[in-house]
């Protein structure tokens, strides 16, 4: 056994906890991200349609990247395509609710500072890197696997 | 290479009950010694003392000549296989049995390759990516085992590893003990309170009671040289008969019944003329016809061999292993005799037998 043929070999039995835990770390940041959202409140600024859709996102956010970093422990290949669309939509977010958010002026009053506005857009932007890296990782390693247990029916056919 | 030495070693707890009393022992490379004796006897106390997990209160202990007494658990180079398996239920088979390596922070590669190597051994690798609870108890135990084996210890210790095992599977995870401590050529500490296991798992057996070791000795010496009343009794199955007897006139005259005795053995008895002498005949040495009787109370047949239940002369509980199928119904009188007998005095309950065995 060399060591390139041991490292794919073990993937037979260990679960892929780089995906899965860069997962989880897309979903600690997205929560930092709409803890930092949520506490705004400048007049009525927030209650709109689009506030309530960025909540019921954010919920079913939680639940598809935590079943996608379940999913991607076992390298099952279609979680990556999950993570990546989620990875992109976090990218999308930013020119949602922060780039609105920071432009918006309400009473003479601006209804979200500089320095909320970056802390948010960085947020976002780690929550996207983590998705998109996870889902990259997942679907490099799962395609090894595959590769390395198809040459093992081989040898054994 | 490794070599355990136990000298002196004695186990008092805080509330001064002392468990272990005087143990020593020399334990070559490669041997498996097997501790028994029955529950409380100190075994268990033994065997964790020498993992570290019991403070040694007097005595020493070392393992290829360096002492190791006050060594912490992990640094005595040793793995302990427990009856209850200890394995963690939420991680797969190969985890479990990578965990201690992975704890070491060791490549993970070698780690792999070990594990692998464990399950070849274990007859364990279609098993390697489920949980514990999807196995049976004899595979747990492998696993348990393979965990130890990929560690690579210098020694194994065995905390009635089979207890938990119903009997068919306790025969055949005793085989693969055998074949995995002859292909590994471990040195290994296993305890029991199974004589069976003993008997036939052991290079040497450490028969112990209350603390003390009774004799220390092959399974054929324990059984064939009983050095007292507790390992004559505790070792075979059926039990040794003992039967309580004054020797005079050339014969062992118990209650209601009279033992004739060879030269050899009168002249053995000689110095216990009309001293009480304990008399211990195996239920396998004895064989049907002769001038005792046995009052038949049960019939137990075992296929090869009929185990008999019942009283000789007046009263005195025997059981006879006799060969072959027979119905003998309650009250039946059976003519036997003894072909082999033990003797034991009855004060220091030590066996009576020439200087030189």
């Amino acid at each position: 056994m060399n060591e390139e043929y041991t490292r794919l070999d073990r993937m037979r039995y260990t679960k892929n906890t780089t995906s899965s835990r860069l997962a989880i770390l897309a979903i600690v940041f997205d929560v930092l991200f709409f803890i930092s959202l949520y506490k705004s409140d400048v007049g009525n600024y927030y209650y709109t349609i689009l506030i309530g859709a960025s909540i019921i996102y954010n919920l079913v956010f939680l639940l598809a990247t935590f079943l996608a970093s379940e999913g991607v422990k076992n390298y099952q290949r279609s979680y990556s395509w999950l993570l990546l669309a989620l990875g992109c939509g976090q990218i999308i977010r930013i020119f949602i609710y922060p780039v609105q958010a920071h432009q918006a002026v309400v009473s003479g009053a601006q209804v979200m500072g500089d320095g909320q506005f970056i802390r948010m857009i960085i947020y976002l932007a780690l929550s996207a890197v983590c998705l998109i890296a996870s889902g990259v990782i997942n679907w490099q390693k799962s395609k090894a696997l595959t590769a390395h247990i198809a040459s093992l029916e081989a040898a054994n056919a | 290479m490794a070599e355990l030495q136990l000298q002196h070693l004695d186990k008092i707890y805080d509330n001064n009950v002392q468990a272990v009393y005087d143990f020593n022992l020399d334990v070559k490379d490669g041997e498996l010694i097997v501790l028994v004796g029955p529950s409380g006897c100190g075994k268990s106390t033994t065997l964790r003392m020498v993992a570290g997990l019991e403070d040694i209160s007097r005595g020493h202990l070392l393992l290829d000549g360096k002492d190791i007494t006050q060594a912490p658990a992990k640094d005595r180079d040793m793995a302990m296989v427990f009856q209850n398996y200890a394995l963690y239920g939420h991680m797969t088979i190969y985890e479990n049995m990578a965990f201690s390596l992975t704890l070491r922070k060791e490549d993970p590669n070698v780690i792999h390759k070990k594990v692998l190597a464990a399950a070849e051994i274990l007859d364990l690798t279609a098993q390697l990516n489920k949980k514990p609870s999807q196995l049976s108890g004899g595979q747990r135990q492998r696993v348990a085992m393979g965990r130890a084996i990929v560690r690579n210890p210098k020694v194994f210790l065995f905390d009635e590893p089979l207890s938990n095992l119903d009997a068919k599977l306790r025969s055949a995870t005793r085989r693969e003990i055998l074949l995995l401590h002859k292909r590994l050529n471990a040195t290994i500490l296993y305890v029991t309170h199974d004589q069976t296991e003993a008997l036939t798992l052991a290079d040497r057996i450490v028969c112990m009671s209350m603390g003390h070791v009774q004799q220390i000795g092959t399974p054929l010496e324990l059984y064939d040289r009983p050095n007292n009343i507790f390992v004559a009794t505790f070792i075979g199955l059926p039990p040794m008969n003992m039967f309580d007897t004054v020797f005079e006139e050339g014969v062992l005259k118990g209650k209601g019944f009279q033992v004739p005795l060879s030269d050899e053995q009168k002249a053995l008895l000689a110095p216990y003329q009309h001293k009480k002498i304990t008399l211990g005949v195996r239920p396998e040495d004895i064989a049907e016809g002769g001038e005792l009787r046995i009052k038949v109370s049960t019939n137990e047949n075992l296929g090869m061999n009929t185990l008999v239940h019942g009283a000789m002369g007046d009263g005195n509980h025997i059981t006879a292993k006799l060969r072959g199928w027979s119905e003998y119904k309650l009250n039946d009188l059976v003519p036997i005799h003894f072909t082999r007998m033990h003797f034991f005095d009855p004060e220091t309950t030590n066996a009576i037998r020439k200087e030189a065995e």
